[in-house]
């Protein structure tokens, strides 16, 4: 060995190689300070200035949507309740219709009763009617011939008529007399 | 003390430790090894730096780009809440201080015989490292107690410590060198004896010492950043004395730690 330092003799003693080191880390100092590092935290600050406001827009969107989700959910809420309203109108307007349709349907229905029963009642009428003068006519056209006996005079035969039909009645009347007894 | 000191291993060979390449220059000598070692790992994160500076994107970050921005953020947050705000200083000091030490540790995971030996297992970087950051510190503590608090923060809490806080001072840069270095340093020990086996069998331990070593490197140099930082911290702590009143106006902060200062010493 040529030349003895003291630092070659103990290696945890440092040798000028100090200064060299000194100077090396200090040129790397300043040049990651000076070029490097402003940088990187320009671009780390932008973006968590980007996230920061992503992260407003995103709470704002969140926002909107949750109370564009509330109006939807009252405005539903109004749906249901308005539409139970009109099922409710409807169910009453329903049931004044049907009692309203049945009270008239029972008035027509009596109107028609009572209508059928005065047709039936005058055309039972009119048959009796009928009755008493063409069976007046048949019966002397029939008793005629079976008798011989002309019966063509009008004033006679009503007559006659007239004493059998009323003969007829208080037999009838007497028959019923009977029966009820 | 001998010129150097040897490791006899078996087989006769011997593993020189503590042993520079050396030139001559200015009629002094210089570690020839450590130097270009420093000057490549210097390159190469000053590389690093560049190639993410010249591309930072604020909307597509790259991965490199995401290291170096999460120990920015890191040192940020250490740097606020040890020294309660931001210091053009030490901010970059730190970073610059793992980013190196990292990359420096690592040149000796790179299989290279003795070419590529970490500069931090010189004790001439890691000196001059702890140098630039006690000096630091204390220009950092002067400034923020101005010269009186500075003075006294000697003598307390008790004048009686006197001395024991001067030692304390005067160990720190040691300790914050030396630790570097030894655990760099007994690292390359390692792997000269693990080189010395066999080669069938020389590649396993390699294999886990260095992986071992690379985790070693991270460590080191995150302690060695993070007592960058705290030393800053201890340095602009005022205990409740001389300026403080400026400072808690300067400095809101602060302001929580100088209230709880009567408390304290009301417990005491």
């Amino acid at each position: 060995m040529a030349r003895t330092s003291l630092a070659q003799e103990n290696f945890l003693l440092p040798n000028l190689t100090f200064i060299a080191e000194l100077f090396a880390f200090v040129v790397i100092l300043w040049v990651l300070a000076r070029y490097v590092l402003p940088h990187i935290n320009r671009a780390m600050t932008e973006r968590q200035e980007a996230i920061r406001t992503q992260f407003a827009e995103l709470e704002e969107a969140k926002a909107n949507a949750q109370e564009a989700e509330n109006e939807y959910r009252s405005q539903l809420a109004d749906a249901r309740h308005e539409a139970a309203a009109i099922r409710e109108r409807a169910r009453e307007e329903g049931a004044t219709i049907v009692a309203e349709m049945r009270e008239q349907a029972r008035a027509e229905s009596d109107r028609i009763i009572r209508q059928a029963h005065a047709q039936v009642e005058a055309e039972r009428q009119q048959v009796v009617q009928e009755l008493r003068t063409e069976v007046g006519t048949m019966a002397t056209t029939l008793a005629g011939r079976i008798v011989g006996e002309s019966l063509d005079d009008d004033e006679r035969r009503q007559r006659t008529v007239e004493r059998f039909m009323s003969s007829l009645e208080s037999q009838d009347g007497a028959s019923r007399s009977e029966a009820r007894r | 003390m001998s010129d150097t000191i040897f490791v006899a291993a078996e087989g006769g060979s011997e593993i020189e430790i503590g042993h520079h390449r050396t030139v001559e220059f200015l009629g002094m000598t210089w570690n020839a090894d450590t130097i270009w070692t420093t000057a490549i790992a210097g390159i190469i994160v000053l590389a690093l730096g560049f190639s993410v500076a010249r591309n930072a994107s604020a909307t597509n970050p790259g991965k490199l780009q995401l290291a170096w921005e999460a120990l920015v953020s890191w040192v940020t947050v250490q740097v606020e809440s040890n020294l309660g705000k931001v210091n053009p200083f030490v901010i970059p000091l730190a970073i610059a201080l793992f980013a190196f030490i990292l990359i420096a540790n690592w040149l000796e995971v790179i299989p290279s015989k003795e070419y590529l030996k970490p500069p931090t297992a010189d004790v001439n970087l890691t000196y001059a490292l702890a140098f630039l950051v006690i000096v630091g510190v204390h220009v950092y503590s002067v400034r923020e107690r101005g010269v009186r608090g500075y003075v006294h923060h000697y003598f307390e809490p008790y004048p009686a410590l006197f001395p024991i806080i001067l030692i304390e001072e005067i160990v720190k840069p040691f300790t914050l060198a030396l630790r570097l270095f030894g655990n760099i340093f007994s690292g390359a020990i390692m792997l000269a004896i693990i080189g010395l086996l066999p080669a069938l069998v020389l590649w396993l331990p390699n294999v886990i010492w260095k992986l071992f070593a690379m985790f070693i490197a991270v460590i080191q140099a995150f302690i060695f950043a993070l007592l960058t930082i705290l030393y800053f911290g201890m340095a602009g702590d005022t205990h409740g004395e001389g300026d403080h009143e400026d400072r808690s106006q300067s400095d809101p902060a602060d302001e929580p730690k100088t209230t709880n200062q009567p408390q304290l010493a009301e417990a005491h």
